[in-house]
């Protein structure tokens, strides 16, 4: 304790002089952002002007790109999450340096995902309709609730956990130390008794959002499709599971990813050791995975329902199928599970990084392939099909949103000190 | 007027005098009271006709009533035990006599001025066995009106909800237009407006209304409910209320679609509701659906 204080100084000094090493890095990755932004936005408000015209969805096929994009994004939120979870409720320390990264993307994740949900409205300007004329009947009406509680205990939780630097950046005159002096109270102190209570508390909302993470937030938005009776190929016991487990395949992958593309634009060491059993975690979390969809397609398959069928038929048999054997199978599960396995890979660094980035689009290819192909087949046989591919229009505004989750996601860690390496969890609760 | 014509104004309504019989001779000609038989007809007009209560009409001859016919008409059932339940309103469509024509369709379009992609009732068609020995069977789809609708199950916003006359409709002011409501319906009888409309066919095809649940939204235009949100069959519920059936019933050619009340044990579509052809589709999902088909 007694040197903390030149431990501060020693910090201070450095940190400066990072930010001005990857700030040229920094401008050409936030103008590009920038760019992608505007372009995306004035198909947003397109969007808004045409309504739903903008995109190919139809009463058949009622929802599209934007709900996949919704869902990839809730579960990227969710499995970041819980990853958190594993470090400050049950203790994995090797974890600790994606800690608050894993916090903040959960967040900026549901911004993002909730963000999708406006696109996709109707009548997006009355989306406080779900709130104010809650349905206790309707999954999607807790869904919304669950979300807003979520948020709300994932901001409490990463304060907490920036406390400690949040406190120590306040002293310093920088952009980060304004943030910092707005967001801390002016007695704020680091102490040892503060230590062990910003620890108690991490714990404590890490241990209640577990349950809300799992069954509300991505259990629960498996719920929304588990619960649809006229979907054979939704209406399964083991669906709400499979999200939560995809959940944190595609989070861990995502946060591995950006561990590894952080550090090396910033041409910082990286810690071999985290990434090497990270990945190891990531392609355990997709065997889990790939069990459980193995089982939930055999099931339906040998179920011989018609409905069941058609669905199963148009995601692996049609023209569609790209999609689940290319981007799905093989792009997010072989080549990663190989990457990961080889011997002759499993220890550099960028192929780790492949794999991770491979399961996040192959995450993607999944949750496209949950809600499109069960919407292409019609309820009755006679009527007609769906046929679904998004437009340009719905690319872009995609692309619009997502560049937003970015910009607001470099923002943060440019003003929250969120890389800063608090010796939080190893100093406490012993 | 008149002036160049020496025509003669016709009084229809002696015309039709004529044809109706004497009220007067004919209740003298039966058994029961003439007076009062004559008295009930002239408040039961007024009663059709907004200016009597119908409660206020059995209070003044509930007493007569019961000397004129005693126990039988105690024992009938009067205005309190039906009290706060109307009809409920089903649907018989008798599959044999479907010929195809595909009229609901049309006259539900016509009636409804549904936009372009969007159908309340369409006809399924679809063959079945094997050449040569293959029959078409038409299908035709209005929803369902389930008792238990998995549309209102699924609503965030209570938007769409359950009548007590049995009709499931929409709050097109309240809905967001999530479209969970089309992806849960197992007849796929829900539909999106997207904003289409007819207007590059049709000159003026925008001016015309809509009446949505008897509530009549004025011009179609962009902003304005039911664009961005969810539409349905509502069993003509505007027409329901000026006491004619739903279009695609009137103008079935086949006589195939019976209307009525459900809950009433001597309607005609509780009879047929009861026959051994009768049938529900997808009965297996619990929806209970008030459209009954006679196979």
């Amino acid at each position: 304790m007694a040197n903390l204080a030149v431990d501060l100084k020693e910090k201070s000094t450095s940190k400066t002089k990072i930010n001005v090493q990857v700030s040229k890095a920094f401008k050409i990755w936030i103008s590009a952002l920038t760019v992608a932004f505007l372009i995306g936005g004035y198909f947003i408000v397109e969007r808004f002007i045409t309504g739903l015209a903008a995109t190919n969805l139809s009463s058949i096929t009622p929802w599209g790109a934007w709900i996949a994009f919704y869902i990839f994004f809730v579960g990227l939120s969710a499995g970041s999450f819980l990853l958190s979870t594993l470090i400050y409720v049950f203790g994995m320390e090797e974890y600790e340096r994606v800690g608050k990264a894993a916090l903040f993307t959960a967040i900026v994740c549901m911004i993002v995902a909730l963000t999708f949900v406006l696109m996709d409205l109707g009548r997006p300007e009355r989306l406080l309709n779900a709130i104010i004329y809650w349905n206790v009947t309707s999954p999607l009406g807790w869904e919304v609730h669950f979300y807003l509680v979520y948020i709300a205990l994932l901001m409490v939780e990463l304060y907490i956990a920036m406390r400690e630097d949040l406190v120590r950046a306040a002293k310093k005159n920088t952009m980060q130390g304004f943030v910092a002096k707005l967001l801390t109270f002016k007695n704020s102190t680091i102490n040892a008794a503060t230590k062990k209570r910003d620890h108690m508390w991490m714990k404590v909302l890490g241990t209640v959002g577990i349950p809300i993470a799992i069954f509300g937030v991505h259990g629960g938005t498996g719920t929304i499709f588990a619960l649809v009776k006229a979907r054979p190929a939704w209406n399964t016991a083991l669906f709400p599971i499979i999200f939560v487990v995809s959940a944190m395949v595609s989070g861990t992958a995502l946060l591995l990813a950006m561990y590894v593309i952080k550090k090396k634009v910033q041409k910082q060491e990286i810690d071999k050791n985290m990434v090497v059993s990270l990945a190891k975690l990531m392609v355990g979390f997709l065997i889990i995975d790939l069990g459980l969809q193995f089982y939930e397609y055999l099931t339906g398959w040998y179920g011989l329902e018609a409905e069941h069928l058609d669905t199963l038929g148009t995601m692996m048999a049609s023209e569609k199928a790209w999609s689940f054997w290319i981007v799905q199978m093989f792009l997010g599960a072989v080549v990663p599970i190989t990457l990961v396995f080889w011997k002759k890979t499993s220890e550099n660094i960028n192929a780790l990084l492949t794999a991770a980035v491979l399961i996040v689009i192959g995450i993607i290819g999944v949750r496209f392939n949950i809600v499109v192909p069960p919407l292409v087949v019609p309820v009755f046989h006679e009527l007609p099909w769906g046929n679904y591919a998004p437009t340009i229009k719905e690319w872009m505004v995609s692309v619009g949103v997502v560049a937003m989750g970015l910009l607001i996601y470099s923002f943060g860690e440019l003003l929250l000190p969120i890389e800063e390496t608090s010796d939080e969890v190893s100093h406490n609760g012993k | 007027m008149g002036l160049f014509s020496n025509e003669k104004k016709v009084d229809y309504d002696k015309i039709v005098d004529k044809m109706v019989p004497d009220a007067k001779k004919e209740m003298d000609e039966s058994q029961y009271d003439t007076e009062l038989g004559l008295n009930m007809a002239r408040d039961a007009r007024k009663v059709i006709s907004g200016k009597l209560k119908i409660e206020d009409f059995h209070k003044v001859y509930s007493s007569s009533l019961t000397k004129e016919f005693g126990n039988y008409y105690a024992s009938a059932d009067g205005p309190d035990i039906r009290k706060g339940d109307g009809p409920k309103w089903a649907m018989v469509i008798d599959l044999k006599k479907c010929v195809g024509c595909d009229t609901c369709t049309v006259s539900c379009k016509a009636e409804n001025r549904t936009p372009p992609g969007i159908s309340y009732n369409v006809v399924m068609e679809s063959l079945e066995g094997e050449f040569p020995n293959i029959k078409a069977v038409n299908l035709p789809r209005p929803c369902m009106q389930c008792d238990k609708p998995a549309c209102a199950q699924v609503c965030p916003t209570r938007a769409t909800y359950k009548l007590e006359n049995g009709i499931v409709a929409i709050d097109n002011d309240r809905c967001i237009g999530c479209r969970y409501c089309i992806v849960a319906c197992p007849y796929g009888a829900r539909s999106f407006d997207f904003g289409e409309s007819y207007e590059q066919e049709m000159q003026g095809a925008n001016d015309v209304t809509s009446p949505e649940y008897g509530v009549e939204r004025g011009n179609r235009e962009k902003g304005k409910t039911p664009i961005g949100t969810v539409r349905k069959c509502s069993f003509c519920f505007h027409r329901l209320q000026r006491g004619e059936e739903p279009a695609c019933v009137e103008t079935c050619i086949g006589d195939a679609r019976f209307f009525g009340d459900i809950s009433d044990p001597n309607s005609v579509v509780s009879k047929l509701a009861a026959s051994p052809r009768a049938f529900r589709l997808k009965e297996e999902l619990g929806t209970h659906p008030n459209v009954i088909y006679l196979r």
